[in-house]
């Protein structure tokens, strides 16, 4: 917001200044820098800096074995693992002929769904930090520790899980798992009324965040977004309908949309999209006791495990878009190569570096966090 | 493989100048005390363990209770948390980072990754071990610890300042030689930071036989003195 | 996807010369294609095709034959059938053409694929160095650089020696796998095989 009497000011070509942003920054998600030019407060120009947090992952997969590779996985993206896990499984899983048995994808559907509530929690958290207001990621992050909880009892860690593996899951939900899921979700549930009046709503953040960053559709589509910032366009693109993967076909779920494309958009897209995953997660705490299987198709040793040759693309929705692995085999005991798609690393760069352009320098932070952006996926 | 043993580096103690005061024991005492009851902690995400952080430090377990808060600029931070393995990139940020920090300061690495590579251990961008860089007060292991552990182990930092035992940043000056041939061998010859680390270690009185060596010589054949920057309008 | 979607298609592509579909499944269509023809591929499927999206260009070192295999990923959001574009182009001197003018995020896959692996494209809006600016050595990516050995010459390791491992060895005990002998190509099963 500027005030009423503001005028903005011609500054001559002399006036420009280069500043940079990050990557010890608070206004930044995570380890990575910004250099921007600027006129006065208006960014002329902005360029990304990447690679603070690059460990080579791509690399590193090619020396180690198929099964030794899921621990490695869920590291790319750090507030949302579980996606990275399901999606390195499937493809592997579309290489090998495997079959993956009914009961293990209703579970993985439980858990990507769980960790998509997390991560937003903790994005609108983040976000309402860039603007000042610092009382919603002190709610948001605590709520998201009782989702923590959940995945510590299910999988026996708090973030990365380690849970999933090429033919299905490793142990059965344990006893009364699927009554706490619940009265979690009924918390939450109730919490996001406390949410709306404390922060989507609030008018505060409301007139702050309208008109930042804005992405028309056409824009969205040639600059390859995807996830809740293509949704909020206004283009009902989710790759949970599109190309379904798992059960998704058999749940009953909407795909939230907003039409003007800004950071409020962005924002309030995903609160709608936290009401979408609990009532996922509801269909599979009704469903889920009734079907019975084993929880995964073996795989015959998985120290000397060769997978046949061949290529495979898989894609799954995480919270921040579409995420995708393609995974060549040459018949080896390790992968030949597995490319990595993350949703950030589209968002975090070329998306930023055009939406930066022409907006004030205080408002780079928050179309960061609105976009939603996190640079390991970037780095790998 | 190079031989880096800290043990075996002779320190030369400098003769302590007489006390006089009758206090100055106790004035020791009450510094320690009131260092380890505020403690700002620099706001540098190196890697996933700062995920851990935001959990620690909000309503659920609450640092703040212990007199921990972030800050962040490093002239006015006490602790640096290494959370997670550096990359090289980073790592050199790390070490600009610490030197512009004001003594005394401390740092504790986080997760298994800054003590011996991690699960990163075969990759080309990350570096090995942290203390070659420059002197770690703590290590907190685990991949990633958990918020309670964090908080363990700041406490164990907090009685340590408290006893006035987590000196390894006198370290820095005192063996500035050996931890800038390591900086040297990963970043190249060419590698200079802003600070000035000799002349405060002799402002600082900690100037021993280990600060100045074949290392130092390098950066002072190649250093290029630092000038103010250009103002114009 | 309905099946006079993929006759259309069909047709569409007969278009182009010497062109292999194969479907893997019902949602990804397998294409290899002449290097040469691929502008042409894109420029049809994103013109004509509603191929909008594009997912990813991933690069595949193929250090036997000396080639690179670059794969382009497309996607419709109409039709929902990903469409993998295969070409190969020979490592030496690794040139190709790059597709920015069709698709816009080809800079940031071709900028990537350019610092990994070395492979230049012309007409490319950005080729300077983005992650690895502190990297001197050669492209990472390479299946001609181990990235092991790199590591071996560059560090060295924490010794760790404890207390109650000593008290194990004393009794005739201790670790029974070294660190090195668990290493990639020193493991017992590979050198079976």
């Amino acid at each position: 917001m500027r005030p009423e009497n503001y005028q903005a000011v011609n500054h001559p070509p002399s006036h420009e200044f280069e500043l940079n942003f990050g990557p010890n920054h608070p206004g930044i998600e995570g380890n990575f820098a910004l250099k921007v030019k600027l006129q006065g407060d208006i960014v002329v120009e902005a360029r990304t800096d990447a690679g603070y947090l690059h460990r080579g992952f791509e690399k590193l997969m090619e020396d180690r074995l198929w099964i030794q590779n899921i621990a490695l996985v869920p590291r790319i993206c750090v507030p949302d693992p579980v996606p990275m896990e399901v999606c390195y499984s499937l493809a592997v899983e579309d290489l090998a002929n495997i079959e993956v048995p009914e009961r293990a994808q209703w579970i993985r559907v439980l858990q990507l769904e769980l960790s998509r509530i997390a991560a937003h929690l903790f994005f609108f958290g983040g976000h309402a930090a860039t603007t000042g207001m610092y009382t919603p990621m002190y709610w948001g992050v605590a709520d998201r520790d009782l989702l923590l909880d959940l995945f510590e009892e299910l999988t026996g860690g708090r973030i990365y899980s380690i849970y999933n593996l090429p033919g299905g899951v490793r142990q059965d939900v344990p006893e009364g798992f699927l009554q706490r899921v619940s009265d979690t979700l009924d918390y939450i549930d109730g919490r996001l009324k406390d949410y709306d009046n404390l922060f989507f709503t609030n008018q505060i953040f409301v007139k702050r965040a309208r008109g930042v960053g804005t992405i028309n559709q056409q824009q969205a589509l040639d600059w390859s977004v995807t996830g809740p910032n293509l949704r909020a366009c206004g283009l009902e693109f989710d790759v949970r309908r599109d190309d379904p993967y798992l059960i998704y076909p058999q749940l009953d779920f909407d795909i939230p949309t907003e039409q003007a494309g800004d950071a409020l958009a962005r924002t309030l897209v995903r609160r709608l999209e936290m009401v979408e995953s609990i009532r996922i997660i509801r269909q599979v705490i009704k469903a889920l006791p009734d079907i019975k299987g084993p929880l995964r198709t073996p795989i015959p040793n998985p120290l000397a495990w060769r997978v046949p040759a061949g290529e495979s693309y898989a894609r799954v929705e995480s919270s921040k878009g579409e995420v995708a692995y393609y995974v060549v085999s040459n018949g080896g005991e390790k992968p030949y190569r597995v490319h990595i798609r993350g949703p950030s690393a589209m968002h975090a760069v070329q998306v930023l570096e055009k939406l930066a352009v022409g907006s004030r320098l205080e408002d780079i932070a928050q179309t960061i966090f609105s976009l939603d952006a996190c640079p390991p996926e970037v780095d790998r | 493989m190079k031989k880096s043993d800290l043990d075996k580096v002779k320190i030369k103690q400098i003769p302590a100048q007489k006390r006089t005061n009758p206090f100055a024991n106790v004035f020791d005492e009450f510094v320690g005390f009131c260092r380890s009851r505020s403690m700002f902690m620099l706001h540098y995400c190196t890697g996933c363990g700062a995920i851990e952080l935001p959990p620690a430090m909000t309503s659920r377990f609450d640092m703040e209770r212990l007199g921990i808060q972030p800050m962040v600029s490093p002239r006015q931070a006490d602790i640096l948390l290494i959370t997670g393995y550096v990359s090289i990139k980073t790592l050199k940020r790390v070490i600009l980072t610490y030197e512009q920090m004001a003594a005394p300061k401390y740092v504790i690495g986080i997760c298994s990754c800054t003590v011996n590579g991690g699960m990163y251990w075969q990759s080309y961008a990350t570096a090995k071990k942290l203390d070659e860089y420059f002197p770690v007060d703590l290590y907190i292991a685990g991949c990633m610890p958990r918020p309670e552990a964090v908080i363990e182990g700041l406490q164990q930092l907090m009685q340590k300042i408290k006893a006035n035992e987590a000196n390894s940043w006198k370290q820095y000056y005192k063996n500035y030689d050996y931890f800038l041939g390591n900086q040297q061998h990963l970043f190249g010859n060419n590698w200079q930071t802003p600070t000035d680390v000799i002349g405060e270690a002799e402002t600082y009185q900690l100037a021993g036989p280990n600060t100045l060596g074949e290392h130092t010589k390098i950066l002072q054949s190649v250093q290029t003195p630092l000038k103010p920057l250009e103002m114009k309008l | 996807m309905s099946i006079a979607h993929s006759q259309n298609l069909n047709v569409l592509l007969q278009e182009i010369e010497g062109i292999q579909l194969t479907f893997h499944n019902p949602r990804r269509l397998r294409a290899d294609i002449a290097a040469e023809a691929l502008p042409a591929l894109l420029a049809l499927l994103r013109g004509r095709a509603s191929y909008v999206h594009l997912s990813a260009i991933s690069c595949v070192d193929w250090i036997d034959d000396n080639q690179f295999e670059l794969v382009y990923h497309l996607w419709s959001y109409e039709t929902s059938v990903l469409i993998s574009a295969h070409i190969r182009v020979p490592r030496d001197p690794g040139i190709y053409l790059s597709v920015f003018d069709i698709y816009t995020p080809a800079a940031f896959f071709e900028r990537d694929i350019h610092e990994m692996f070395g492979l230049y494209f012309e007409g490319s809006p950005d080729m300077s160095k983005f992650i690895l600016t502190e990297w001197n050595g050669p492209p990472p990516m390479r299946k001609d650089f181990d990235s092991e050995k790199w590591v071996m010459e560059t560090f060295s390791w924490q010794q760790y020696h404890p207390d109650w491992l000593q008290e194990l060895e004393q009794q005739g005990g201790g670790i029974v796998s070294t660190p090195e002998s668990i290493r990639a190509g020193n493991r017992p099963m590979e050198n079976k095989s």
